[in-house]
């Protein structure tokens, strides 16, 4: 066996692994979340933060899909390969979402503490590496939350989520995902940078969740044929590898409507 | 680029015609600048800058989550004119984009009030309000569901 790497204990679990709601982890799973954030943080090559938040913005090329048709698939599959990234820091890790329909406070505690237990909170904002700022003055991500009651209603995600076409609901539903973009500010409130923010990514678990919940609203509604071939540069995936989540490891653990988080 | 823009009247639909759903549906938004809040209202007169939702011709809004400006060279951020149907690249950036605002109740109080057509006036609003001129769109139209 000379040679052979030592046996790994990052070997993940054989098993589907639930995303949770941000404002349920547990502090065990808050602090290993914290952990796969910071151990990603501390890795310059591709399997690192500051990579992946750059896919998303800047540094050029911008590669996300907004305004877009394939708005929701190009983000499920950004989603997979970022939590596959923060898994090999800490097995078994999974995006938690962000239920901003929920008004209770607003960014929620485990993004909101500047330092936990004593110590920075990665969770809390970012550096953003240098080829990845709109100023030179932007080293660090930033928030200005505005007025909890203005982020959505529950009614509104309801009302967007009766939407049989596909097409429809995933315009309604960017526009309202949009707003929480505008509703956090500072660095979230644009598409160059947003993804630097730790927030970032549970407010994108949101809305994949969301659109997790549509079809079981809908059965037999789904993405148009016309769409499941078209590629997700730069991942290797389709759109019809997005569909199922259950293929890609992951379910979410509440399969009820807005205000269940 | 505009603050704030009002349309010409939009027709709304005869009493008579029964619909379970009206959307006006915006085309050819522009995505390429400061992210922004769009109000909208249907038959109002004199709306300001800082119109808000208790104002009563509000019938909702939208949000568009901006690029914030160019960071490429020169040309980076033109949309082609025309499209090879051989051109396998992704779409541009910033290929305009659509919203759609559900209004049922609203066109439906209008309608109760014996307005037939109503002109359209959309509010943008940026984070702090400091450069409002962000608004341009190609055109919108109000369909109705039955």
């Amino acid at each position: 066996m000379s040679g052979a790497s030592p046996p790994t204990t990052r070997l993940a679990p054989r098993a589907l692994r639930h995303r949770r709601s941000a404002r349920r982890l547990t502090q065990g799973q808050q602090e290993d979340f914290r952990q796969a954030i910071s151990g990603a943080q501390g890795v310059g090559d591709d399997r690192g933060y500051q990579y992946w938040a750059g896919i998303h913005g800047l540094p050029l090329p911008i590669s996300c899909v907004h305004h877009r048709e394939l708005f929701l698939p190009w983000h499920r599959a950004y989603l997979y390969f970022f939590e596959k990234a923060l898994q090999d820091q800490v097995a078994g890790v999974t995006l938690p979402w962000w239920d901003w329909t929920n008004h209770a406070e607003g960014v929620p505690g485990p993004y909101a503490r500047r330092k936990v237990n004593g110590r920075k909170n990665p969770l809390f904002d970012s550096p953003i590496q240098t080829s990845g700022r709109e100023s030179p003055g932007q080293t660090r991500t930033t928030r200005a939350p505005g007025d909890p009651s203005r982020l959505p209603s529950a009614a509104a995600v309801e009302a967007v989520l009766e939407n049989r076409d596909f097409f429809t609901f995933q315009t309604q539903l960017e526009s309202i995902h949009d707003g929480v973009h505008v509703w956090v500010a500072g660095t979230m409130s644009s598409i160059a940078t947003s993804a630097y923010d730790p927030l970032f990514w549970a407010h994108h678990t949101m809305i994949d969740r969301l659109w997790y919940l549509w079809p079981l609203r809908h059965p037999g509604a789904g993405v148009p044929a016309s769409l499941l071939d078209r590629a997700l540069a730069p991942f290797p995936m389709t759109v019809r590898d997005t569909l199922e989540v259950s293929q890609l490891g992951y379910d979410y653990a509440a399969a009820q409507g807005p205000g269940h988080g | 680029m505009v603050e704030k823009f009002t349309t010409e009247p939009i027709e709304l639909p005869p009493l008579d015609h029964s619909f379970e759903r009206c959307d006006l549906i915006f085309y050819g938004l522009d995505h390429s600048g400061a992210s922004f809040e769009a109000r909208v209202f249907m038959d109002a007169r004199g709306v300001s800058r800082d119109a808000g939702d208790d104002h009563r011709a509000y019938v909702g809004s939208f949000f568009i989550l901006g690029h914030g400006g160019c960071f490429g060279d020169v040309g980076h951020c033109d949309i082609p004119a025309e499209r090879d149907p051989f051109d396998l690249r992704p779409a541009h950036q910033l290929e305009p984009a659509i919203r759609i605002l559900t209004v049922t109740d609203a066109v439906r109080a209008l309608l109760e009030h014996d307005v037939k057509a109503a002109k359209v006036t959309v509010v943008a609003q940026t984070e702090g309000r400091a450069v409002n001129d962000v608004l341009a769109f190609e055109r919108v139209r109000l369909a109705t569901y039955a």
